[in-house]
């Protein structure tokens, strides 16, 4: 047996660090931070960009939502001060934490957070009662409470126009969409005014550019590759990531149209040789996975086999007669997925199998997408919508029920599963006291930038 | 053949804990020995307790699937449970399996094959089953067990020693602890939070409290919260926090008043260092709504009416004058004697404090130490010249310092902590022996 060239921590982060001796300092408030992420994000709308990573770091700079989990996945009252819980896990009671402002000056009542929830959840019945919200899920929600805590829930102020307003910890002082975005600090925000006196976000940089970025001084904090860790390591700069929670996956277009069809996906399963790129592309980052939760998220996920089988493979391809060439997209943006992509061919090839790399049109596509939530039953629900594969009928909170919607969202055949790779950022040694959420998303609540000393 | 995959371990769960417990008692050959002993086996009894019903859960669902008859048991953990917990586990299944009808034999005589694995998730232990029987694919069965909360972890030729003494613990965070009767032995605290003033009375051995008192305040707090508790001569007390500063009587039914005030903070202790006795020597205003002091000092320092920012101030008499020691926003602590402002780059952290002892020089001043730990240490210095001396090993903490007050009395230091692994906020009292 051999152990995974990375020894992943099970909470949510771990911090490589230069080992210089340091005493305790107190946080130094002003500066500004620069930061650049990958998305571009075209607005800044919680229920548009909660889905993808960068979106979510945004959101919390700018939106509160009612509750949040703490590192330990723990429920913590943000702009609820208290709720309940009404049986059967059907209905939730929320009182607003008082004299709560939106960043326009502008108080949050009852009705407003009633109807940021209503947008972000169409099958919720939110009503409102003197400070209280009430959200009836309709289905037992054992999870109702953690899944008010995502991203998409934050609570925000929507205009007539285009205007998007919060009750974060900052505001925005510039926004140019998808390019750029300066914030500055709430001077009233509830929980305390931040340290930071303002971010400056550039968006829609490459891994390439944000490494440049780090390394020539422009940028405070960055997104690291995960193939990338292993260098940022071993400089003088900190790296935080989280546990492996980027699934990468073949997602293919639609169900099996045959049982033929369904051989081939089979064959094209067998024939991907994880552990190798695990190796030499990913640079043993993450973990080779062939189930959709990673196993510090489940327990299980060793049960589905990552194992490559090349003589099953050619087996369930000769089955098949006149096996049609196969189109397989990537993010043309994104280097690894390309190199992924290439050496998947490669392995088909060996399989027997013909597939053609095109960005644009495909017969299924390599993805990249982030857990939203540690909460392994939120984190598959909202994969399933997200891959289109049938929804978790069951709502029992037992291990075997997770395994069992698992187990039927593999065998509809649409998805197979790669890796699970770690989200991490960098930062300069002068910026201190941020974290990486369990979601993998940043928490800059309580960062702040060390001045330099004369 | 599957490859194994490792959970990445869960580090100090409470079963090492006992482990290591165990190992210790081995060490003792006293009558604790007994003790230890039979406090680690009952826990650990307890807790095989637990597994028992997940044993029995799981052993009837495999029984479900295999019914009675012959079967073999292979067990891999991929856990953070240790060898002896394995073994445990493991006899307990069989054991639960032989009563549920599946009797374990060689893999020759066998029917079927159940490979069981030990995993764990961020929240439980998981026990997964993998059934085989005859060409047909595996089925699946398993249990989760609720995982233990992970428990604290026990801690690591000067002319003093540093002793800290744990005053307080509790979850919300504290800023300062005030002793109000039995200054060695104390009776009766004061604990400072955001919201308000706690009055505690030692019954027993343990604190049961007594009141308290909300502290009023208009504006939010800053993130970087602090504060200081400061109980006179004439038993009264006074709480700091930014922009608002609290005044009571401690003496009977308490009463609380408290406004909104920029008034300055009395910086360091309330006796003179000459004589050992007298008020507040020095005050300094605090920025309401920061987390630092804005250098607008009372009285003078010499010619020194402000002085940079700072966190926090120490000072050590000489025969004719009085070394002011500020550790600043900047980084750096600088020495005022009244004439100059003396900079230094001493790794001192931000939280400095002052203490009066009848050891060395008699007046040592305690600062964070510089580690390359995770966690915050504190070590006492002293000034001959204009360079500190170390005069103590450092005392380790239990996670990070939020600050370093000279108690009222002056002799004592209160350092309140974050301990990384419980979360919780302590209160210490820092104290130096002479050697």
């Amino acid at each position: 047996m051999k152990r995974s060239g990375w020894q992943w921590p099970v909470i949510s982060a771990l911090l490589i660090l230069m080992s210089v001796a340091k005493a305790a300092t107190r946080p130094q408030y002003g500066g500004t931070l620069h930061v650049t992420m990958r998305a571009n994000p075209s607005s800044l709308d919680p229920a548009e960009i909660s889905e993808y990573i960068g979106g979510r770091n945004v959101i919390v700079l700018l939106f509160d939502t009612l509750v949040t989990t703490d590192a330990s996945g723990r429920v913590q009252g943000a702009l609820a001060e208290s709720w309940q819980m009404s049986p059967p896990d059907q209905r939730m009671q929320v009182r607003l934490r008082q004299n709560i402002k939106f960043q326009d000056g502008s108080p949050l009542t009852a009705e407003i957070a009633a109807g940021s929830l209503r947008r972000g959840n169409p099958g919720w019945n939110v009503t409102v009662a003197g400070d209280v919200v009430s959200i009836e899920s309709g289905v037992s929600a054992p999870e109702l409470l953690q899944e008010l805590a995502l991203p998409r829930n934050a609570i925000a102020k929507r205009d007539s126009g285009s205007s998007i307003i919060g009750t974060g910890p900052f505001h925005v002082a510039d926004w140019q969409a998808g390019k750029e975005l300066t914030l500055t600090a709430n001077e009233d925000y509830w929980g305390g005014r931040p340290f930071l006196d303002q971010i400056e976000i550039e968006m829609g940089r490459s891994f390439r550019d944000q490494m440049n970025a780090l390394e020539s001084g422009r940028a405070n904090l960055v997104e690291v590759a995960p193939e990338q860790m292993h260098r940022i390591g071993t400089q003088r700069y900190e790296l935080l990531y989280s546990s492996p929670l980027e699934l990468v996956v073949l997602k293919f277009a639609g169900e099996a149209a045959s049982a033929q069809q369904k051989s081939v996906r089979d064959a094209l399963r067998f024939s991907v040789e994880r552990h190798s790129m695990h190796t030499v592309l990913l640079q043993g980052a993450g973990q080779t996975s062939a189930s959709l939760l990673p196993t510090w998220m489940s327990g299980y996920a060793f049960v589905f086999s990552s194992e490559a089988d090349l003589a099953r493979a050619r087996q369930l391809r000769d089955q098949v007669p006149g096996v049609p060439t196969l189109t397989m997209g990537y993010d043309k943006n994104d280097p690894m997925a390309r190199l992924l992509a290439e050496r998947i061919a490669l392995n088909a090839k060996d399989a027997g199998l013909w597939v053609q790399l095109n960005p644009n049109t495909t017969d299924f596509r390599l993805l990249r997408i982030p857990l939203t939530s540690s909460n392994p039953r939120i984190a598959l629900e909202t994969l399933n919508n997200q891959l289109g594969l049938p929804p978790i009928r069951s709502k029992s909170q037992s291990i075997e029920d997770l395994f069992s919607a698992e187990q039927t969202a593999l065998a509809s055949g649409r998805v197979i599963p790669l890796f699970h790779l770690p989200l991490a950022y960098a930062s300069t040694v002068s910026l201190r006291d941020w974290v990486v959420m369990p979601d993998g998303s940043l928490d800059l609540a309580q960062a702040w930038l060390k001045s330099q000393q004369p | 053949m599957q490859r194994a995959i490792y959970n990445s371990t869960i580090p100090k769960l409470i079963l090492k804990s006992m482990h290591r417990a165990l190992g210790l008692a081995r060490t003792l050959r006293c009558g604790g020995f007994a003790l230890c002993c039979l406090i680690a086996v009952t826990s650990l009894s307890a807790l095989s307790a637990d597994w028992n019903a997940a044993e029995q859960q799981l052993a009837h669902k495999i029984a479900a699937v295999t019914g009675p008859g012959a079967a073999t048991l292979v067990v891999q953990n991929r856990s953070s449970l240790g060898r002896r917990d394995t073994d445990i586990v493991q006899n307990g299944l069989q054991s639960a399996l032989a009563q549920a009808g599946v009797r374990l034999v060689n893999s020759e005589q066998a029917a079927a094959s159940i490979a069981l694995s030990l995993s764990e998730n961020e929240s439980s232990y998981v026990w997964v089953a993998e059934i085989r029987q005859g060409t047909a694919d595996a089925a699946v069965v398993m249990v989760s067990v609720p995982r233990p909360a992970p428990t604290a972890r026990a801690p690591d030729s000067m002319p003093m020693t540093l002793r800290k003494t744990l005053l307080w613990t509790g979850h919300d965070r504290i800023f300062d602890v005030a002793i109000l009767e039995g200054s060695e032995s104390p009776a009766r605290i004061a604990v400072l939070s955001a919201e308000n003033i706690s009055f505690y009375r030692m019954v027993a051995g343990k604190w049961q409290a007594q009141q308290t008192l909300a502290i009023n305040h208009a504006q939010a707090w800053p993130v970087d919260l602090r504060g200081k508790l400061l109980w006179t001569k004439d038993h009264s007390l006074e709480a700091y926090l930014p922009g608002v500063i609290c005044r009571g009587a401690a003496m009977g039914s308490i009463t609380l008043n408290c406004r909104e005030s920029d008034d300055p903070w009395p910086l360091a202790a309330t006796v003179n260092p000459s004589t050992g006795n007298g008020n507040a020597l020095l005050t300094g205003f605090f920025a309401s709504r920061r987390n630092f002091f804005t250098g607008v000092i009372s009285p003078s320092i010499g010619k020194f009416s402000t002085v940079p920012k700072f966190y926090s101030a120490a000072f050590v008499p000489r025969d004719k004058y009085t070394l002011w020691l500020f550790a600043g926003m900047d980084g750096n602590v600088h020495m005022i004697d009244g004439i100059r402002d003396q900079t230094s780059a001493i790794e001192w952290g931000s939280d400095i404090a002052t203490v009066r002892t009848a050891c060395g020089a008699g007046w040592q001043v305690l600062a964070p130490a510089a580690s390359t730990q995770k966690d915050d240490s504190v070590r006492a210095y002293e000034f001959p010249d204009r360079d500190p001396v170390a005069v103590s090993a450092t005392v380790d903490l239990p996670g990070t310092l939020s600050e370093l007050w000279t108690e009222s009395s002056g002799d004592t230091a209160i350092a309140i902590v974050k301990n990384r692994e419980t979360g919780n906020y302590e209160a210490f009292r820092l104290a130096m022996a002479c050697n």
